[in-house]
């Protein structure tokens, strides 16, 4: 199957040979060649260039229409954009001018493409060979002159300033589709005015010459005034409508915002909350197995919703509840954590969180019930309470070869200057774990407002 | 959830209550849920309903989810403020299955004498509310966490003081967070279950009064809750 007709982002100009080529699977430089011929017949080719430029969507905009499926492409497309920031190009205004044009009109790479430094460096020797070309024929045609060969330079010249003006012009095409790509358009303000208002410039001043080249200065000077007048009466009639068009591109793209946010939530609940529903109703008959679904899709959707990112997963807090919902999903009992404070681990916090965590299985394992853990970390000490409301038991009477509470807890805590106390009757039973502090382990953010809390309140 | 014992009342009288919540699932649940000493007076789904049914049928207890339609999208803590505006007698106990901070810190401000979360057990809410309609104040572990949170686990003598918690107070919102019923925390200090309440009631006073900038701060910062 062909690729589809697009405008290339690694283009001179606009990328139309080079899509061109992909499309035709032919090689880029005979289908510039091919513009060049054709150009020499009576323009032709600089015709269809236009023409292609206008009508051929660029690869963002083809990724622009694709882009429903899902936000991560979406998110790429948006770096993708803004990653090649307008960079000045080329020492001569010339040269700068052609870079501008060139960036304004493929710079946009295709979905995960990267743009490498050699990338660019290739296509900023491109542009220039382009500038060099130029100059070469316009070098050309002075000698021919030279050599006697009559040119219209009353014609020539204007016609190429208006052509110039007007692909400067229409690179805001491009430009504009582009930023309606990106959620933002910051990478767009840039030499955005002034682009336009260079490319208008050139096509008056091109079209003035060309029409009053045999015409005194005084006549020019008067029709200059007279397209001015006119210029500005049109602006003001299509001021409104310029605006509403304005006001209408912004609402597309708030609603496109909006529909990315709306696609990433959809997808986020297909794969969690739909798949756990069709999987209770087929568990229906098992009360447990509906019980574990629905807590652990409860507790992934919290996670999901108010999950603090610039939270330190490696935290002390966060890993007593990441534990918590593991013992929760293995034994069907709820495990809920409180936090107060937090602390970063450490061995002697890894340990406690070890400990913390057999007392968790122990309670879930023998007691049957919903489990309370409660973590307070202070200046001085870490705290961890590990609480369940089952019938007890007898801890002296536990069998010898049971290494549970004795190796994994009392000994992990002794191990590192900590203590376990386990406190059991008929109302349940709890351990109490405790750490006492070493300086540094605080969480540097936190820190600062809880220690802060502290030291007026001690 | 804390289970709390409602044995030491002799004679509980019936109480009255409207449930508000936009989710018609979960009030009729509530309804079947909720013991026979608690009569379900009226529901709303909606900021403007609730107003207009807590001021028509003046319940002991409005059950209120902290997240409503209507209104000027305030939900429930602005059903507080307007209920204020007739001066009604009714308690307000929030309901919540939101897990961030702010949402049960503006309705606890707004007035609500209490929160717990929507997972909370048929007999756990039944004793809530009564405890609600009491006067008392019902702390889950989550807000008793907060609570610590929020004023600093350090103690400190004055206890009319509004920014800090007394040693007591302090006490009981660890004993609390920790999982223990007022009875429970009532024997582990050798107090009663009447103190254990006025301690609560003091603390969430100080919850709704305090002007300590640390608590909102906190609670943007911070989704334990």
């Amino acid at each position: 199957m062909r690729p589809p007709l697009v405008r290339r982002p690694d283009g001179v100009i606009a990328g139309v040979c080079t899509g061109l080529a992909v499309h035709l699977g032919i090689s880029p430089a005979w289908v510039r060649i091919a513009m060049v011929v054709l150009t020499l017949a009576s323009g032709a080719g600089v015709v269809l260039y236009g023409w292609l430029w206008i009508f051929v969507p660029t690869t963002a905009d083809r990724v622009d229409l694709g882009r429903r499926s899902g936000p991560a492409s979406f998110m790429r497309d948006v770096d993708g954009v803004g990653a090649p920031g307008a960079g000045p190009d080329g020492g001569t205004a010339g040269a700068a001018m052609v870079g501008a044009l060139d960036d304004a009109a493929g710079s946009a790479p295709a979905p995960g493409q990267t743009q490498t430094w050699a990338d660019r460096a290739r296509r900023a020797g491109r542009r220039e060979i382009l500038f060099g070309a130029g100059l070469l024929i316009a070098a050309a045609a002075l000698l021919a002159q030279l050599l006697g060969v009559e040119a219209d330079w009353g014609f020539l010249l204007p016609v190429s300033v208006v052509v110039i003006g007007a692909a400067l012009a229409w690179s805001q095409l491009d430009e504009a589709r582009r930023a309606r790509v990106m959620s933002q358009a910051h990478g767009a303000k840039g030499g955005w005015g002034f682009r336009l208002l260079a490319g208008i410039v050139l096509v008056v001043a091109g079209v003035l010459v060309a029409l009053s080249s045999s015409n005194s200065l005084s006549l020019t000077m008067t029709t200059l005034v007279a397209v001015i007048a006119v210029l500005t009466g049109v602006g003001l009639v299509l001021a409104p409508w310029g605006l509403k068009f304005w006001r209408d591109l912004e609402t597309e793209r708030a609603s496109r915002v909006r529909e990315t946010e709306r696609a990433e939530i959809a997808a986020h609940l297909h794969d969690s909350v739909l798949q756990t529903l069709a999987l209770i109703q087929n568990r229906a008959d098992s009360e447990a197995d509906v019980l574990r679904l629905a807590r652990a899709q409860e507790r992934e959707l919290r996670q999901w919703l108010f999950a603090d990112p610039t939270r330190d997963p490696g935290s002390l807090a966060e890993r007593l509840r990441v534990t918590a919902g593991e013992i929760e999903d293995l034994y069907g009992h709820p495990v809920a954590v409180v936090a107060v404070g937090d602390a970063l681990l450490g061995p002697g916090e890894d340990a406690l969180a070890q400990a913390a965590r057999e007392a968790m299985l122990n309670a879930a394992k023998h007691a049957h019930v919903a489990v309370s853990v409660y973590l307070e970390a202070r200046a001085d000490s870490i705290d961890v309470f590990v609480r369940d409301r089952g019938a007890g038991f007898d801890p002296d009477r536990v069998p010898a070869d049971r290494a549970g509470i004795r190796e994994s807890i009392h000994s992990r805590m002794q191990r590192n200057a900590g203590s376990a106390d386990l406190r059991t009757g008929p109302d349940g039973t709890e351990v109490h774990l405790r750490l006492p502090r070493t300086s540094g382990n605080d969480l540097p953010d936190k820190a600062s407002g809880l220690a802060g809390s502290r030291k007026d309140t001690g | 959830m804390t289970s709390r014992e409602s044995t030491h009342r002799a004679e509980p009288p019936r109480v009255s209550v409207v449930i508000v919540d936009d989710h018609a699932i979960f009030r009729s649940g509530l309804r079947a849920t909720l013991g026979d000493v608690i009569s379900v007076v009226g529901e709303a789904a909606t900021v403007e309903e609730a107003e207009v049914v807590i001021r028509a049928t003046g319940p002991d207890v409005v059950l209120l989810d902290v997240h409503l339609p209507g209104g000027r999208g305030g939900g429930g803590a602005e059903v507080i403020h307007r209920c204020a505006a007739f001066a009604t007698t009714s308690r307000f106990l929030a309901l919540s299955v939101s897990d961030s901070a702010e949402d049960v810190v503006a309705v606890i401000r707004a007035g609500a004498r209490g929160y717990v979360t929507k997972t909370i057990s048929g007999p756990e809410i039944t004793d809530a509310v009564q405890r609600i309609a009491s006067g008392d104040a019902v702390f889950s572990p989550r807000l008793a966490g907060f609570v610590l949170d929020a004023f600093g686990t350090a103690a400190v003598a004055v206890d009319d003081e509004l920014d800090r918690l007394s040693g007591r107070e302090l006490e009981v919102m660890r004993l609390i967070a920790r999982g223990y019923s007022y009875r429970e925390t009532a024997t582990e200090l050798f107090i009663s279950i009447k103190t254990v309440e006025t301690h609560v009631s003091a603390v969430l006073r100080k919850l709704q009064l305090s002007s300590r900038h640390e608590l909102t701060r906190w609670a943007t910062e911070r989704r334990l809750l």
